[in-house]
Formats: structure tokens, C-alpha cells, sequence
């Protein structure tokens, strides 16, 4: 590192490597007052070295916080190691704005930095070398990936005709649920519920017209919901609801709601001749239930009563 | 890249002893300094000296998983050709135990225990890595530190077939404090070629 054998002519364009190269560059002395101050620096901040020189690193950048900087660098005055500070705990140490107007699409630059100390031909360490990387397309291109990674997250458990959950991930949820109540006081409730004949409509008014009932019927069930509650469409014109820490009671309440839907729905612009009647059947989780399966069973059980007593109507399971 | 044979990472007993003294030196320097700047006394261990397997490394970090997403931290090295990862990891460690020792003010939320982890691990680390170079004439230089769990998930970690390497040079060291509540591992890890090329300079050494 330290050759003695560079001479005069070097140096000048090893000053022009300080210059050109892509990252900052700044040597503070112990008094943190700037002594070098290089290209990027400059580009960046748009202060010339002749303006920075001298000036006080915190005076001349009050964004940077004096307290938590000093923690950075004493001990690489005092230690002689080095210290480093990530975009993840602090985004940037200098504000710089975006530079690129096409493909910048950061409003700051991120960045990451090493403090090293300088020894100088006694072994002290009287200066320190801040060294500033750019890292705003690693922070641009992470924050990417993470919202990637959610909206593939959201598509995987969403049903895409209906905006309700779908049945693989609502069936996770029910189990989870199942275990829960084993150990809880506060049982939760199902339930299952469907349109009336609408394979009829299906025939009648052709698929559309049956798409656009579930989808009328899903927004409709949307806006009524609780935040804990958890709505999939379960199979064709099947629905299935988990209602946590819910007993039979308010379960019917919720049941209610929802049998009363129908006739919002049926207000909403069906095609002329569809309207929508629901059966509905709830069932409260029991502690005999021997899995979450047999929790579903028994509402389907309910379901199929309200459908066989001729549908359009409410059914408790009866343990 | 070639698909040349593996190179074999070879230790004897006195290469082993010679890196635990090489380590034993560098950790003194760098107890010596930490004390002066924490002002608390490190408990100096005796650095163990071993191959490993890409096996033990998943288990070592298998632990991080279990215990907090937020205790351990991964520097890379470099110098001479002699490339490196240190991984710092928190057993039991008391967060707030750690920032009364460094002069934290303030609430302990989730930054600012990023911040502990980052400051604790920068002189830590470097000023292991920093004693090592010394001795050997080696000048480190040392990447960005990444925090496992937060930058880089563990799981994928874990994954077997991650690792390029089989069997590698490690040397763990045990950091304890007195009278606070700090436990941690220092582990430097070091890539099968630099092994190699670090056991040609202690043969130099024990010659």
C-alpha cells in the first residue's frame, strides 16, 4: 500500500484515478474538517474541492447526524479498524438526488460507506477516509423484488374471478383455525353457503350471465365482511366463510347478512330474468370434530338440509 | 468454469497450532483494543482451529433461524488472494445490555438494534480479521456487512448444494464480557484456494 517507489509524475495521474473513479472519496481530519473532496463528490453535491476544503464535514451537510457519524468514525481513529454503514440503517449518508432522469427511479441515491483511517509516517491515524458507494439500483431493484414477491403471494391465494380467497389457501386457513379452537375458549364457526339453482341460470342466461352474479355477489360479500373474517369461493357457486372467535349466535347474525344479500344483488343490474336466491349452513366448531375436514363436513351436512328443504334458507348443524 | 478437481484443504497438527497462536496474538490486540473503547473487560478464549464441513455451517446457522431473525452477521475479506467470510454470531446476547455497553441512547426498536449489530460486528470483526493481516503481512480488505435474516434469508442459507465448497478452514473464536450479559461466536471461514495459499505462509512461518 505504501510505496515509496511512486513518484512525482504518478502522482498526477493517480489524482486523476481519485478524480474519475465512480465512487466518493473524502479524508476527514480529527476535527472532521474535509481535506479531499473527489470528483464524485463534487458531481454530486455540486461543491467544488475549493468550496469544500476546510469546511466542516456536519457544518456543510446538516443532514448528516453528528452523534450517530462520530460512533462510525472515532473508533477508526481511535482502533485504527475499519466501520461501515448499509442503506438498510441509514439510506444515505450525503442526500444526493437522482441523477438520471430515465432510468433513476429513486428520488435519492442510497448508499453505502467504509470509513478507513489513513496512518500517516508516524503510525497515527490523524485522518480518515470516507468512501461513498452508490447502491440505489441494489435498494431500487430489492424494493422491486419484495413487491414481486407480494403480489405473487396475493395472486396465490386469490380466487381471479371473484376477488374472494381461494380453496387451497382458505383450506390452510381452516386447519390453522381448527387447531386454534383446540386450544381456545373462543370457538370459531363456518360457513357454507351457495346459490340457488344456479346451474339453471348457467343454462338459461349462459355463463356470462352466471359470472357476473358470483362476481356482483363477491363485491357485495366483500363490503359486508370483518376484517377477521375469511371468505373463499369454495367450488362453482360455493362459498365457504370462517368466522374466528364467533359463536353460533353471531354466526347467524353474519348468516343473516349475507341471505339478505341476494336481494342487493338481485337490485344490481342482473340481466333480466336472473335473480339469486342463497341457502346457507353453519357450523360451530365442536371439540369431537377429529380433524378440520370433519369441521367442513358438517357444515356441507347443514348446507345440503337448506338445500333439500327447498333452499333460500338458514341450516344449523345439529352435533 | 473448469471442472478441475477440487483442491484438498489439508491441516496438521502444527499448521493447527500455529494458526490458534496466530489467532491467540490477534485476539489479544484486539481485546486490548476493545477495552480501551468499551471499557470492559474481554474474557480472552482459547480460538479453535478445525476443518469444516458445509454441513457444520448449516447447522450453525440453522441455530440462527431458530433462535431470532435478527443475531447474526456475515463480512467478507480479501487480501493477497486469501478471500474470506467472518460470521458473527449472537448466542445470548442482551440487546440492551449491548447498548449500555456501547453508549446507546434512546428506545431499542428494530433499527436500532440493526445499528448494535453493525457497530458491534465492525470492530469485532475487524479488528480480528485486521490482527490476523498483520502477522501475516496480509492487507484485508473488507466487504459490506449483510445481516442474516434481514438481508439475506436464512433458508435459502440452508439450502444443501449452496456451498461450492466441501471441507474448508475454520477458526472460531468465543467472545464473552464480564459482568454483562454478551455471548458471542466469531467464525472465519476461508475459501478452499485461500487455504492453500494461507498454509504456504505458515509453512514459511514454521520454517
Amino acid at each position: 500500500m505504501s510505496d515509496a517507489n511512486i513518484e512525482l509524475g504518478d502522482i498526477h495521474w493517480l489524482m486523476d484515478i481519485l478524480q474519475n473513479i465512480d465512487v466518493g472519496l473524502v479524508v476527514l481530519d480529527r476535527q472532521y474538517d474535509i481535506q479531499l473532496w473527489n470528483g464524485f463528490m463534487e458531481s454530486h453535491s455540486g461543491l467544488s474541492p475549493q468550496v469544500a476544503r476546510g469546511e466542516n464535514l456536519f457544518s456543510l451537510f446538516p443532514e448528516i447526524p453528528q452523534d450517530w457519524f462520530t460512533k462510525k468514525a472515532e473508533p477508526v481513529f481511535e482502533l485504527k479498524t475499519r466501520t461501515f454503514t448499509i442503506w438498510e440503517q441509514r439510506p444515505y449518508l450525503f442526500r444526493f438526488k437522482n441523477y438520471r432522469p430515465i432510468t433513476g427511479r429513486a428520488s435519492v441515491m442510497y448508499q453505502n460507506t467504509s470509513i478507513i483511517p489513513l496512518q500517516s509516517i508516524d503510525r497515527q491515524v490523524n485522518h480518515i477516509c470516507l468512501i461513498v458507494y452508490d447502491v440505489t439500483d441494489i435498494a431500487v431493484s430489492r424494493a422491486d423484488a419484495e413487491t414481486a414477491l407480494q403480489s405473487l403471494t396475493e395472486r396465490n391465494r386469490t380466487d381471479l374471478l371473484t376477488g374472494l380467497l381461494n380453496r387451497p389457501y382458505w383450506l390452510q386457513e381452516a386447519t390453522r383455525e381448527y387447531a386454534r379452537c383446540q386450544r381456545s375458549v373462543h370457538p370459531s364457526t363456518l360457513v357454507l353457503f351457495e346459490i340457488d339453482d344456479f346451474r339453471q341460470i348457467n343454462v338459461l342466461h349462459g355463463h356470462p350471465a352466471g359470472d357476473h352474479l358470483l362476481k356482483t355477489l363477491a363485491d357485495g360479500l366483500l363490503q359486508t365482511l370483518r376484517r377477521t373474517d375469511q371468505v373463499c369461493r369454495y367450488d362453482g357457486e360455493t362459498f365457504a366463510a370462517l368466522l374466528v372467535d364467533t359463536d353460533e349466535e353471531e354466526a347467524g347474525v353474519f348468516a343473516q347478512r349475507i341471505h339478505e344479500l341476494s336481494s342487493v344483488v338481485n337490485q344490481s343490474g342482473l340481466p333480466a330474468g336472473v335473480s339469486c336466491t342463497l341457502s346457507l349452513g353453519i357450523a360451530r366448531f365442536q371439540q369431537d370434530f377429529s380433524d378440520s375436514a370433519a369441521w367442513i363436513q358438517a357444515a356441507e351436512t347443514a348446507l345440503m338440509q337448506a338445500r333439500q328443504e327447498g333452499g333460500n334458507r338458514i341450516c344449523i348443524h345439529q352435533p | 468454469m473448469n471442472t478441475q478437481t477440487q483442491p484438498v484443504v489439508d491441516l496438521n497438527e502444527d499448521q493447527r497450532d500455529c494458526y490458534q497462536e496466530l489467532t491467540n496474538v490477534a485476539m489479544g490486540q484486539a481485546a486490548d483494543r476493545l477495552a480501551r473503547l468499551l471499557d470492559a473487560y474481554v474474557v480472552l478464549p482459547i480460538p479453535k482451529v478445525n476443518l469444516i464441513e458445509a454441513n457444520d455451517l448449516r447447522m450453525a446457522i440453522q441455530e440462527v433461524e431458530d433462535e431470532s431473525a435478527m443475531s447474526a452477521v456475515c463480512q467478507g475479506f480479501i487480501g493477497s488472494g486469501i478471500a474470506g467470510e467472518a460470521l458473527l454470531l449472537f448466542n445470548d446476547t442482551s440487546f440492551h445490555d449491548l447498548s449500555t455497553l456501547m453508549n446507546y441512547p434512546g428506545e431499542l426498536d428494530r433499527f436500532a438494534e440493526m445499528e448494535l449489530l453493525m457497530d458491534v460486528s465492525s470492530l469485532l470483526i475487524g479488528a480480528c480479521i485486521q490482527g490476523i493481516g498483520e502477522q501475516l503481512e496480509i492487507h484485508f480488505n473488507q466487504g459490506h456487512p449483510v445481516i442474516l435474516g434481514q438481508h439475506c434469508k436464512v433458508e435459502d442459507l440452508l439450502k444443501p448444494g449452496n456451498h461450492q465448497w466441501t471441507k474448508t478452514l475454520a477458526i472460531e473464536i468465543h467472545y464473552t464480557l464480564e459482568h454483562v450479559n454478551i455471548d458471542c461466536d466469531l467464525l472465519l471461514l476461508f475459501t478452499e484456494d485461500s487455504v492453500i495459499k494461507l498454509n504456504d505462509k505458515i509453512n514459511y512461518l514454521l520454517d
